[in-house]
């Protein structure tokens, strides 16, 4: 009882005005931890890799034979160098740079992909949900690395291509998820009064469907970068990334282990550790937005 | 709220872990990972061998089953007539115990072989008679398009006369005086006995006859037999395959996986197993095959060349380490076909600017970890010598590279792009075929698999970018396959560069002239490279007495430069049991001889 008394003792007047919704959000956000390790993390690795050439001048077109395995520390070079002479540290920071630009767009392309056609299957429903879903259920019947591994042995591997081969696979999950939404969203009240007053099916995916989808939609787009991002290593593990000069860090691992023997130990360790952080940084990224977007609309 | 390591971040932090931790195992492994000496070893009468999967069993090389593994496979179980050896101390290189013959008796002004076989037999126990050779023949005659070996022109189109004497003695009169060394080397090389008494009918069923004593029936008989060759899985079951004249019978074949030899105990020649079983077992990378030697797990394996630190581990568990030096070449193919980068490739300037920015001495040092030698041209050099490139016409020089560009019409911007300024066929001009603004970019096609292979066309890459010519590597599994000879309105023809050297891109036959490879028409002349004084010359290391020709050859085709000459890597830094006898020699001529191997 005496909960209760406090509790209905609380209730004043506020005269503040409510927070909007996407500071609710932030604040949400902020208040997970992980979330903010993880904007930490991509934060540090991305101005690391996309700045730090910029303080860390490095040649990554030219080979040198006469500085081939250095160790770390070795003629100013703090990460050493490969079995052709370039700078490690160098090349992760160039292989960061691939792999976070293929991760992110890929990532983004299968979430565009996939929420328009999930909303669109979901908000029509008929013949374009089976057809779409069909497709979907088909092409997840299918290994996607078996794919992304026969389109990359098919073409030759260059960053927009290996964009374009995860994004054209990796739509699938964000397909199923917004479709979901759709078909929840597609029988409120404000969709059938819109659409009551002759509004038409496209603006009802544009101005409802969608906007209303798009903490799920979010919250998966950073799951998907992550998996983008394990793709390129994947591939370029298997020998399918991007051929030299050109790095990253999946093609960066795979020459590591070739050297494992000569206890080149540097040639290994910082690229799998970069890409373990970055692939932690985008789901703990997504995990606050998730917690964002629930107890936005919670509180709404 | 609370914190907490979501799900998916876990699966994907995982995976990359678990490549993490694999790789820090092995690195931790260090110097003291376990394993045993004789571990691996499957008993003392059997050895396991890193090989790859053969694919082509009759002895009757067919186009794009000529691979070294299914030589070997095929000497094993079907014994050429005659075997040779480089070591200088026989007539003809041939090597008189091996061999099922003994050597020509040369007569006619030289016109005409005599040969006379020696006492051996099929597994059965039938005689191996002249019937066997002229079953071969017959074959061979008939469909002389469908044989890899063959050449317009040579062998048999260069054969006047075939004649069986009796049983034993055959003759081949030559249409025109041969040098006999290379007649024999590289022409009476081909020649295999066939089991007529077995093959020679054109149905599974059907009752062996003399079909393949005329054309029509020998075009019958072979198209049977390589029905029967392209069907792997059958190897070990297909009675066609089951009677032998090698020191080895094919007990168990896997499709893409492990062949089992087991000794033929009916062999005929001199040269007995002294093993019962030869494992070969294939891997799908060097990274694969080294880890499984380094456990111990093969008896006879290799060292790739991102491994060679690791020598002396090896052989602290008792490994003898030995370079396999080949009668081997190693260059990168031009495509002298290609619509668009053909024209360039025919300008001789260019190919000696481009052969300039090959830094050879540095890549065999650095890369290949001294297992490699420059190439300088297409004579070989004896193997295991010849270590820099002192010896080449065009070594590495930057500088001169660029002048040679510049002075003749290109405007060279270094890692940029070259392109040509001044067409036209003067002396200061691109050349013939070349347009204003033609850039000089191409593309090579190379193997993967193969580390030190991969390093060396990014060095090459750097260099040639350093003045504004641009390479794109393009690794594939097969790079004969996908780059073959082909005429300039042919799809096929869009190749530049073609690499398949990474263990050495052509093995000669003991005579080393060009005949197969640089001629023009030749069937392994892939980029189509043609040049009628090349070919005078070719022609006449075929008809010389001594070795002028051949150095004549040598000389105007290093400078020539019909390909790139790239570094010479050995076939293979092998790695066996020191208890393993018989391994060395290694034939440099890349063939292996499992009945002279045994554990001590």
């Amino acid at each position: 009882m005496s909960t209760l008394s406090e509790a209905v003792g609380s209730v004043e007047p506020n005269d503040t005005p409510p927070r909007g919704l996407w500071r609710q959000g932030l604040t949400v956000f902020c208040e997970n931890r992980l979330a903010l390790v993880g904007l930490g993390l991509f934060v540090l690795l991305a101005g690391v890799c996309f700045l730090g050439p910029l303080v860390y001048q490095t040649d990554q077109v030219h080979t040198d034979l006469t500085a081939v395995y250095l160790a770390p520390g070795e003629q100013g070079h703090l990460l050493g160098t490969d079995g052709v002479g370039y700078d490690q540290l160098g090349r992760l920071m160039l292989g960061g740079q691939t792999s976070i630009i293929v991760g992110l767009a890929a990532g983004v392309l299968a979430t565009i992909v996939g929420t328009l056609l999930g909303a669109i299957a979901g908000f029509f429903g008929g013949w374009v949900d089976a057809a779409v879903m069909r497709v979907v259920d088909a092409m997840m019947s299918i290994p996607s690395l078996f794919l992304f591994m026969l389109l990359a042995a098919i073409v030759t591997p260059s960053a927009p291509m290996l964009i374009l081969i995860i994004g054209a696979f990796a739509w699938l999950g964000p397909a199923r998820l917004v479709r979901g939404e759709a078909l929840t969203l597609r029988s409120r009240e404000y969709v059938q009064a819109m659409r009551g007053m002759g509004g038409t099916g496209g603006r009802a995916v544009r101005r409802h469907i969608i906007p209303n989808a798009i903490g799920t939609v979010i919250v998966n787009a950073t799951f998907q970068v992550a998996d983008a991002i394990l793709y390129v290593a994947y591939l370029s593990f298997l020998g399918l990334g991007i051929p030299p000069p050109a790095a990253n860090w999946g093609g960066m691992l795979s020459d590591g282990l070739a050297d494992t023997y000569s206890g080149h130990w540097w040639l290994l360790y910082p690229p799998g550790i970069a890409i373990i952080l970055i692939v932690l940084a985008f789901n703990f990224i997504g995990d606050g937005l998730r917690d964002a977007f629930e107890v936005r609309l919670r509180r709404r | 709220m609370t914190s907490r390591i979501p799900g998916r971040a876990l699966r994907g932090a995982v995976a990359a872990a678990a490549t993490i931790a694999l790789g820090a195992g092995l690195v931790g492994c260090g110097d003291n990972s376990g394993s045993s000496e004789d571990g691996g070893s499957q008993g003392k009468d059997t050895v396991t061998v890193a090989f790859r999967t053969p694919n082509w069993i009759l002895p009757i090389s067919a186009p794009g089953f000529t691979q070294g593994e299914n030589a070997i496979f095929g000497q094993a179980l079907y014994r050429s007539l005659y075997q040779y050896r480089l070591d200088g101390t026989a007539q003809y290189n041939i090597d008189p115990q091996r061999s099922m013959a003994e050597p020509p008796q040369v007569s006619n002004g030289g016109r005409t072989l005599t040969i006379t076989l020696k006492d051996n037999s099929w597994s059965d126990g039938t005689p191996i008679t002249t019937r066997d050779i002229q079953f071969w023949y017959d074959l061979v005659t008939a469909n002389k398009d469908k044989w890899a070996s063959y050449r317009a022109g040579g062998f048999p189109d260069n054969v006047e006369k075939w004649s069986i004497e009796d049983e034993k003695t055959f003759s081949i009169t030559t249409t025109e005086v041969y040098n006999t060394a290379w007649f024999v080397d590289n022409q009476l090389n081909r020649i295999t006995p066939l089991p007529q008494h077995v093959w020679d009918k054109d149905s599974a069923t059907a009752e062996v006859s003399d079909l393949a004593s005329s054309p029509e029936g020998a075009k019958k008989v072979f198209d049977f037999l390589t029905a029967a060759a392209k069907d792997p899985k059958t190897y070990d079951s297909n009675e066609l395959w089951q009677v032998n004249s090698g020191a080895w019978k094919l007990e168990e074949y896997v499709p893409n996986g492990e062949v089992t030899l087991a000794a033929q105990p009916n062999y005929s020649g001199t040269d007995k197993p002294k093993l019962s079983k030869v494992v070969l077992r294939p891997f799908t990378s060097d990274d694969a095959e080294f880890n499984v030697l380094r456990a111990g797990d093969i008896d006879y394996g290799y060292v790739p060349a991102a491994n060679m630190s690791q020598t002396s581990y090896l052989e602290s568990k008792g490994y003898t380490v030995s370079p396999w030096y080949g009668w081997s070449i190693t260059y990168l193919q031009l495509n002298y076909n290609n619509p668009k980068s053909g024209v360039l490739f025919k300008q001789p300037y260019l190919r000696q600017s481009l052969q300039m920015l090959i830094d050879q001495p540095t890549i065999s040092k650095v890369i290949w970890s001294d297992t490699a030698a420059p190439t300088c041209g297409p004579v070989p050099a004896k193997p295991g010598t010849n270590t820099d490139a002192a010896g080449c016409a065009y070594s590495f020089d930057p500088a001169k590279s660029k002048e040679l560009l510049e002075s003749h019409g290109w405007k060279v911007t270094p890692d940029g792009q070259t392109t040509c300024q001044s067409p036209g066929t003067g002396p200061n001009q691109c050349g013939e075929g070349i347009a204003a603004g033609t850039p000089l970019e191409f593309t090579v096609t190379s193997q993967t698999g193969f580390a030190a292979t991969t390093k060396m066309f990014a060095e090459i890459k750097s260099q040639m970018a350093k003045l504004g010519i641009q390479l794109t590597i393009k690794e594939v599994p097969d790079s004969v396959a996908v780059t073959p000879t082909c005429k300039p309105t042919e799809a096929s023809c869009s190749w530049d560069m073609s690499f398949f050297g990474s263990q050495g891109s052509w093995y000669y036959p003991a005579f080393a002239s060009g005949e197969r490879l640089f001629a023009t028409d030749a069937p392994v002349n892939l980029g189509s490279y043609s040049n009628p004084e090349a070919d005078k010359l070719i022609e006449a290391t075929q008809f010389a007495g001594d070795e002028s020709a051949l150095t004549a050859y040598n000389d105007f085709l290093a400078r020539d430069l019909p390909v790139l000459w790239m570094p010479n890597p050995v076939y293979q830094v092998s790695a066996y049991r020191s208890g393993l006898q018989g391994v060395e020699p290694q034939d440099p001529m890349n063939l292996m001889y499992f009945q002279d191997w045994s554990w001590k």
